[in-house]
């Protein structure tokens, strides 16, 4: 049926909300949207305020990031916004060089190790106060050692090494003595990770609201999931710096973080694809700078209690059959190099002729896995999100297929993948990255989950593993000739059993306009911008 | 209109005690473990069990569901495992966006769609009506992401004059100018499927009005089809537009998933994807029972909209 008739037009009242009414308040509310869109434009502000004509004091610097701050991850290293709070907000005792593992004075100035290793005396500067305005002493560095590195609820790197420290004497203001009951040879890494934080703060450390340092910018404000802020130190001990503040946005999207860089919404990024970076170096208005000193590695992991990977001929076979060069040339675009120790070259752990053990050989692959017989297809697992890691998988796909070891891809979600990690519950292989080998040695074999000879994803447990990577952690000169030795036995160790098989080292990358000048990072990847400028 | 309000309300609570326990339940299921995701791949299964104590997820799975319902029932939903701070100023920030942004959204889709529907009916040639088929057809069959993309490309990124993403720095009250500039990528990406669906429903409404029997006495009379189009027929058809609408608002904010990633919105979909890919229960769960509320509410809000432009429906006559 049909709806009668209303009433004849002449009859009918005008309604009190007609759709006469109803068109002309919309239309007036687009006109009106798009006359106030005439008014000024949202691009030419941001792009023109904040930026110099020349090298000069002054400027906010527009960063964005793709993974915000978390609160309940913050020393771990976890994210782009832990990162940038870090670095900017917070101190270390020492600082070590981009490409080198010597210490470097920060917040020590100086330092003497007793001969036995176990025992370690640093001068503290007098000059230093927290962004409350409190003095800086060594109680802070006692209180920051065992409230955040030492403590395992916050579980990071170097907590094993932090909990050895059995003594803090804090007797001088300036001037701290740290005993261990044994020779802890990473104990500058240490130094080099633990931010100095406030005690008096550390509550709304904990719960994200308050960030109090002695770094170079003071903590603002942070918007979950949008932006963080930052602002100039006026009173830091090492010179004010020369930005006016940091404002940070967090762009959980690449391909969105890359477009507002290119749209000029913002100065910085950091992330991005390796290959979208590339692209806008080729345009000439922007800078991309790798993190050197701060590498990361790509592996692939083994499963060494899998039916198949449990042989040690076939995970050799892996090692062998993995074309690293492509790796690093296509899907890290030369951000990187390929590597078949975990080592940089400046680590005192590397051998230029031990990491050509694994050169890439077919023929010797196919020959490792002719005797094994019929495999059926292994899992290969890889974080769903990393698109880094789901080309690589697809290349180690190819070349295993090669050799005859089929595999199957199994894109996982981060959540899972983590969940995986810590539980050792991958089934076959999986392909992540690790970091912490630009340390000494043994904080990679000792703390760094995938390497822990105590327990490690790939369920490997070796007695001769275990004793030299504890031997490297006790070494009282981690540079003397008989570290050479140990570390001699490590990669042995390594390469005699790929657990895991090294792929490429890579780097973060920060990508800055060509009007952002001395950017840095600690080798911890986290950015410096105590000496950053905006040009013309 | 108060008794059909009221009618409507059991089943309306009935799904929202169905839902609660649906998303309570899903959340668990799906792989990944939220202590692990927060301690990180170092942990230790010391400091995993200590996590777990601490956010009661040791608590059997019934004991943590009443925990939190009793919980929403008394507005306090719980701090955020992972992305930090209280769950209710996490919604509130992001709702804000998510509500800027669907609707500005919703507005230009209106717009658009009557734009489109009363200049299609009005000029009434077939090439037109064509043309605006292939529109509505293009607007509704390309990805938004793809429309975000484009967008950017040809207006932030070759020709500057639109931000390429994210909020107004100051507010969207501090500067409406600047507002509205942030708003229009963003906004027109969103409102085209919805622009469409909109568009189709509203000419088909307003087509129908047109073969009525008081058109044709008005044709005969001597007045306009544009007259009778805009004092008789929109009116008449809106009542089925209004209940398209309804399901647009549902569109739209969960559109808002996508759209907001593209440009960088930190909205509600960008809450919903970080809560979910880092298992951070409090939050999904609040988010996802919000979805359902809304959803319950809009097409409440629809219905009753329907009851007011149509008496036949709120006397429980038939249609």
């Amino acid at each position: 049926m049909t709806p009668s008739a209303p009433s004849p037009l002449s009859a009918t009242p005008r309604p009190r909300t007609g759709p006469r009414r109803v068109v002309r308040a919309t239309i007036t509310t687009l006109a009106l949207g798009l006359a106030l869109t005439g008014c000024s434009s949202a691009v030419a502000e941001k792009g023109t305020a904040d930026v110099g004509s020349e090298p000069q004091e002054g400027g906010t610097l527009r960063l964005g990031i793709t993974t915000d701050l978390l609160p309940t991850s913050v020393f771990s290293n976890a994210s782009d916004g832990t990162n940038t709070l870090i670095g900017l907000v917070y101190d270390t005792l020492i600082d070590y060089g981009p490409e080198s593992l010597e210490p470097q004075p920060s917040l020590a100035t100086s330092w003497e190790q007793s001969e036995d290793g176990r025992s370690l005396t640093l001068q503290l500067r007098d000059d230093v106060t927290f962004h409350s305005g409190r003095e800086f002493t060594s109680k802070d560095v006692e209180f920051s050692i065992k409230n955040t590195f030492a403590d395992p609820a916050w579980a990071v790197q170097l907590q094993r090494t932090a909990a050895a420290i059995t003594e803090f004497d804090t007797s001088k203001p300036n001037e701290i003595t740290l005993t261990s009951e044994q020779p802890l040879s990473n104990i500058f890494d240490l130094l080099d990770m633990v931010p100095i934080v406030d005690e008096e703060s550390f509550a709304g450390l904990k719960d994200g609201s308050e960030y109090v340092g002695t770094g170079a910018f003071t903590f603002e404000d942070w918007q979950p999931g949008a932006s963080m802020s930052f602002a100039r130190n006026e009173d830091y001990w090492d010179g004010a710096p020369n930005l006016d503040g940091v404002e940070v946005s967090v762009i959980t999207d690449a391909n969105a973080e890359v477009s507002q860089l290119r749209a000029g919404q913002l100065d910085a990024i950091v992330g991005g694809s390796f290959r979208d970076l590339r692209s806008l170096e080729k345009s000439g208005d922007f800078d991309v700078q790798p993190y050197e000193g701060a590498e990361n590695q790509y592996y692939v992991g083994s499963n060494v209690e899998h039916p198949v990977l449990k042989d040690v001929k076939v995970r050799q076979a892996i090692a062998f059959a993995v074309d690293r060069q492509r790796i690093a040339d296509d899907v890290l675009q030369g951000i990187g190099y390929p590597t078949v120790l975990p080592w940089p070259e400046y680590s005192p752990a590397y051998d230029e002729g031990v990491n050509a053990t694994y050169d890439r050989d077919v023929a010797e692959a196919e020959k490792l896995v002719s005797g094994v017989g019929k495999i059926d297809p292994i899992p290969l697992q890889y974080q769903a999100s990393n698109p880094n890691s789901e080309a690589i998988a697809q290349i180690v796909q190819a070349n295993l297929e090669e050799i005859g070891v089929p595999t199957e891809l199994r894109p996982t979600e981060h959540a899972e993948f983590i969940a995986q990690l810590i539980g050792a519950e991958f089934e076959g292989l999986w392909i992540t990255n690790h970091s912490y080998a630009q340390y000494n040695p043994s904080t990679l074999v000792v703390s760094a989950y995938p390497f822990n000879a105590e327990k490690n994803a790939s369920r490997f447990s070796d007695a001769d593993y275990t004793k030299n990577a504890n031997a490297s952690w006790t070494l009282a000169d981690p540079t003397s000739g008989d570290a050479g030795e140990v570390y001699d036995a490590l990669n042995k160790d390594l390469l005699d059993n790929v657990f895991l098989t090294e792929l490429a080292i890579t780097y973060q990358v920060v990508t800055t306009s060509t009007a952002v000048q001395d950017v840095a990072w600690s080798k911890r990847s986290e950015l410096d911008l105590t000496d950053a400028y905006l040009a013309e | 209109m108060t008794r059909y309000l009221l009618r409507r309300l059991p089943s309306a609570a009935v799904v929202l005690v169905l839902a609660s326990m649906a998303i309570f339940g899903m959340i668990r299921l799906v792989p990944g473990d939220p202590a692990a995701t927060l301690a990180g791949p170092d942990a230790t299964p010391e400091s995993l069990a200590q996590i777990r104590a601490d956010l009661g997820l040791d608590q059997p799975v019934w004991s943590q569901y009443v925990d939190w319902v009793q919980s929403v029932m008394t507005l306090d939903l719980g701090r955020s495992y992972r992305v930090g701070g209280e769950v209710s100023d996490l919604l509130g920030d992001a709702a804000v966006n998510t509500l800027a942004l669907t609707g500005f959204a919703l507005l230009l889709a209106i717009v658009m769609a009557l734009t489109l529907s009363l200049v299609t009916v009005i000029v009434n040639k077939p090439w037109l009506d064509a043309f605006v088929a292939g529109l509505n057809t293009l607007a509704v069959a390309v990805p938004t992401f793809v429309t975000g993309f484009v967008l950017v490309l040809l207006l932030a990124v070759l020709v500057r004059v639109l931000p390429a993403g994210g909020t107004p720095p100051d507010g969207f009250l501090a500067r409406p100018d600047i507002s509205v500039q942030y708003l229009l990528l963003p906004g027109i990406c969103l409102a085209l499927p919805a622009a469409a669906a909109l568009a189709r429903f509203l000419t088909d409404a307003l087509e129908t009005q047109l073969e009525q029997p008081y058109v044709m006495t008005a044709r005969a009379l001597g007045i306009s089809r544009r007259r009778i189009v805009w004092t008789q027929a929109l009116r008449n058809a809106l009542p089925a537009a209004v209940a398209v609408l309804g399901l647009q608002v549902g569109t739209l904010l969960g559109g808002a998933v996508l759209v907001e990633a593209v440009f960088a919105w930190p909205g509600l979909g960008q809450l919903v994807e970080r809560a979910i890919s880092s298992r951070d229960y409090p939050l999904v769960q609040v988010l996802l029972l919000l979805s359902v509320v809304v959803f319950i509410v809009t097409q409440l809000l629809s219905d009753v909209v329907h009851a007011w432009l149509d008496p036949r429906i709120r006397l429980g006559g038939v249609a």
